[in-house]
């Protein structure tokens, strides 16, 4: 039976390995490619030894005049050997930045899938909530830049829970009317803080809804604030 | 070719010396018998004092084929 879930850290080890791998590769091509171009470029030597080379395969060639010229033809062979000297500089600079090119253009395109699955996840679960700031003054919360109106007691409940979660602290119904009153949580009534809890479930979920849902235009209407494609019903 | 033991012998070469490259053709006596395989034996000794290295020897000759070897040689006429 073929397996139904996948482990969202076993993918991203192989995809790490697979990185690390990718990378090691490209280095490798590129080394093997730099030492092949350095190897192959002719030596200095090579045109000296083709000189002498035409010079004692050809009996006739004994006049000074011809000899004086063999000789400029090398020296002028040898001045080019060190023109390929800076070929060779050149072309393994070149190639060190192809190297760089290629393993960053790799990385990019890597985090590029990751953050398309990342994308696609955070599609899937709906409202990711990036920033809360919270607004007493104004009696207002904003959650990634939407801002609800909420009444006095529903934002004190908030501010309530805002502060234990930054101290990682949990609550219950009691302690949360106690903190809100300013009495003993032990004199409290748990049922009191769940009503708080609901009262501020309503209004942020109501006001929630009417933003990423169900849209009020001003003298209008009501519409979906959804794409009609998404739509199905069965 | 006719040679006898007590005429003189010449052998034509080539030399050359590395760094940079230089080359020359010269002319050079030459003691024993008068072959090639004589003259490449001998040659490199000789050359080797000033540093030239034997690439080859052309031919070896007696007094006859000195004359128009003379200006080919030049410098390098009987001169190791």
């Amino acid at each position: 039976m073929p397996a139904t879930t996948i482990s969202a850290i076993e993918a991203r080890r192989t995809g790490t390995r697979f990185v690390y791998f990718a990378i090691g590769a490209i280095i490798a091509i590129l080394l093997i490619a730099t030492a092949f171009l350095l190897l192959t470029l002719p030596d200095a030597n090579a045109f000296n030894s083709r000189v002498e080379q035409v010079f004692v395969e050809n009996s006739d060639l004994t006049g000074q005049a011809e000899i004086r010229l063999l000789e400029i033809l090398a020296q002028s062979g040898t001045a080019f050997a060190d023109t390929l000297a800076n070929y060779r500089m050149v072309i393994s600079v070149l190639l060190i930045f192809a190297t760089a090119m290629l393993v960053a253009a790799l990385a990019s395109l890597v985090m590029l899938v990751a953050l398309n699955r990342r994308m696609a996840q955070i599609e899937q679960s709906g409202i990711q909530v990036n920033s809360m700031i919270l607004s007493r003054e104004e009696k207002t919360v904003y959650l990634n830049n939407m801002a609800f109106k909420l009444t006095e007691a529903a934002i004190e409940t908030l501010g309530v829970l805002a502060e234990a979660r930054m101290d990682d602290e949990m609550l219950n119904g009691a302690e949360i009317e106690g903190m809100i009153s300013g009495r003993d949580a032990s004199d409290c009534d748990e049922a009191s803080g769940a009503t708080r809890i609901k009262r501020l479930r309503d209004a942020l979920g109501n006001q929630m809804m009417t933003e990423l849902l169900v849209k009020n235009i001003a003298r209008k209407g009501y519409v979906l604030a959804i794409d009609k494609s998404v739509i199905k019903i069965v | 070719m006719a040679s006898t033991a007590n005429a003189a012998c010449y052998a034509d070469y080539k030399a050359k010396r590395d760094t940079p490259l230089r080359l020359h053709y010269g002319v050079a006596e030459i003691e024993g018998d008068c072959t090639v395989a004589n003259a490449e034996s001998e040659l490199p000794e000789r050359l080797a004092s000033d540093e030239w290295e034997l690439l080859a020897v052309v031919s070896v000759f007696d007094e006859d084929g000195l004359d128009e070897r003379r200006a080919n040689a030049g410098d390098y006429y009987l001169r190791y």
